[in-house]
């Protein structure tokens, strides 16, 4: 098992400054849900690295987002299942 | 490619990977995107095997962002660490022999000026520090001599990544890798004087701590190279297995490199900067 990025929607959509999205090495993992105005963390292209805990905590000062274990998560986004649908997010996604 | 190349036929989307629906519904070709809309649209870079943290990743993926038309664009890379993820762009991209990417680069380029009278082509090369200040380094030295209109980007993590740890040209001195075990002996290569001498039209060195300035200053040397002449662009971008650099810890790592010794420097030429402001105007005018 293995931990992966997650942000709580609840802290981060007081400000959803988007600064974690921009510096995350990975294309379309962190992906930004107009809706609800929150952050949230497509798992299956997590790789775990850390850095968007750093810039939310360190460069937003929000501290909106934990490392967990991929298997405590529950209704996560997977980008393979789902596909990049943003008309469809709209807060269904943990 | 262009946007109209790769759309789909009628009828056959339910054939086409969800991926491909998406770029083509969601990507961002036919409008400059910007990096604070990222996690809003689709990006031309897909999942890879590079590593986790990867410096070099965001890098690459923030020059996709900034690439002014991706459509109109042909990669140019080689053996190292970055084609792992630029063979991953819908993108097309050309795999050249370790050394030689900047002389293909220019023949393509010089082919897709007589081919596309009308519709100008970005050539843009992306490859290690090893590729182009070592064994690339004669035919990158001849194609900014000889004035060759495309960039050239070089992904500096100051090491052979993907073989392992030897020294390149641009390791810093007294550096420790696996393969250097008694310290490099020689001092980091000037680049960007280099580029100087050779007449290199807008020369840029920086570090991914800026997301904002990576897409805009690849965005001006892409546009630079299309009317004025060679660009080039040397990237800090840390090889956090060869280095031994926690992964939370990369960005703390290029801010402390760009605050000691790497910065951000630009070097424009009259002519690219002259270029610049009239693109600048003819923006405003337009609106
Ligand atoms: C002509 C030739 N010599 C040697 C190699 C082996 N080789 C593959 S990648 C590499 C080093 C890559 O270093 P760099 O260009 O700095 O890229 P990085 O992996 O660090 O991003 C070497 C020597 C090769 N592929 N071709
Ligand atoms: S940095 Fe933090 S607050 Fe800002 S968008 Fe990301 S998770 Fe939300
Ligand atoms: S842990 Fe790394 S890969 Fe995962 S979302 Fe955060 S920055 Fe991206
Ligand atoms: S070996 Fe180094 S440069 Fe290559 S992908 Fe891994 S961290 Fe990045
Ligand atoms: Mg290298």
């Amino acid at each position: 098992m293995y931990l992966v990025a997650h942000i709580d929607q609840a802290i981060c959509s007081e400000t959803a400054c988007r600064l974690c999205t921009q510096y995350c090495p990975e294309a379309n993992t962190i992906l930004y849900d107009n809706a609800a105005k929150t952050a949230f963390v497509a798992v299956d292209r997590c790789k775990g690295c850390e850095i968007c805990v750093g810039i939310c905590d360190d460069l937003a000062k929000h501290h909106a987002i934990k490392m967990v274990m991929i298997t405590d998560l529950e209704n996560q986004f997977e980008m393979s299942r789902e596909g990049f649908r943003p008309d469809h997010w709209d807060g269904k996604h943990s | 490619m262009s946007v109209k190349n790769i759309s789909i036929t009628p009828g056959w989307e339910k054939y086409m990977t969800k991926e491909y629906q998406d770029l083509v519904e969601r990507g961002p070709y036919g409008k400059q995107k910007k990096v604070s809309e990222m996690g809003s649209f689709k990006e031309v870079l897909e999942e890879h095997p590079m590593c986790a943290g990867c410096a070099m990743t965001l890098f690459i993926r923030l020059t996709m962002v900034g690439l002014p038309n991706p459509e109109h664009t042909v990669l140019i890379g080689t053996a190292g660490c970055g084609r792992l993820a630029l063979t991953q762009t819908s993108i097309p991209f050309i795999y050249g022999n370790y050394g030689d990417t900047n002389a293909v680069a220019s023949g393509l380029k010089r082919g897709l000026e007589v081919r596309f009278k009308d519709q100008a082509k970005d050539v843009v090369v992306m490859a290690g520090d090893g590729g182009l200040a070592d064994i690339g380094f004669s035919a990158v030295m001849h194609s900014w001599f000889r004035k060759e209109r495309f960039t050239t980007i070089m992904l500096d993590n100051e090491v052979y990544g993907n073989t392992g740890g030897q020294e390149s040209g641009m390791t810093e001195r007294g550096a420790l890798l696996k393969m250097a075990p008694k310290g490099k002996m020689f001092e980091k290569m000037d680049m960007m004087g280099l580029a100087q001498t050779a007449g290199v039209a807008y020369i840029a060195r920086l570090t991914p701590t800026n997301p904002t300035r990576v897409a805009s200053v690849v965005r001006k040397a892409v546009m630079i190279a299309r009317e004025v002449g060679p660009t080039f662009i040397q990237a800090y971008t840390s090889c956090n297995i060869e280095y031994a650099i926690p992964t939370p810890k990369v960005l703390d790592d290029a801010r402390e490199i760009e605050a000691k010794r790497y910065g951000f420097t630009e070097i424009i030429s009259d002519e690219a900067k002259a270029y610049l402001d009239s693109i600048d105007t003819s923006k405003k005018v337009k609106k």
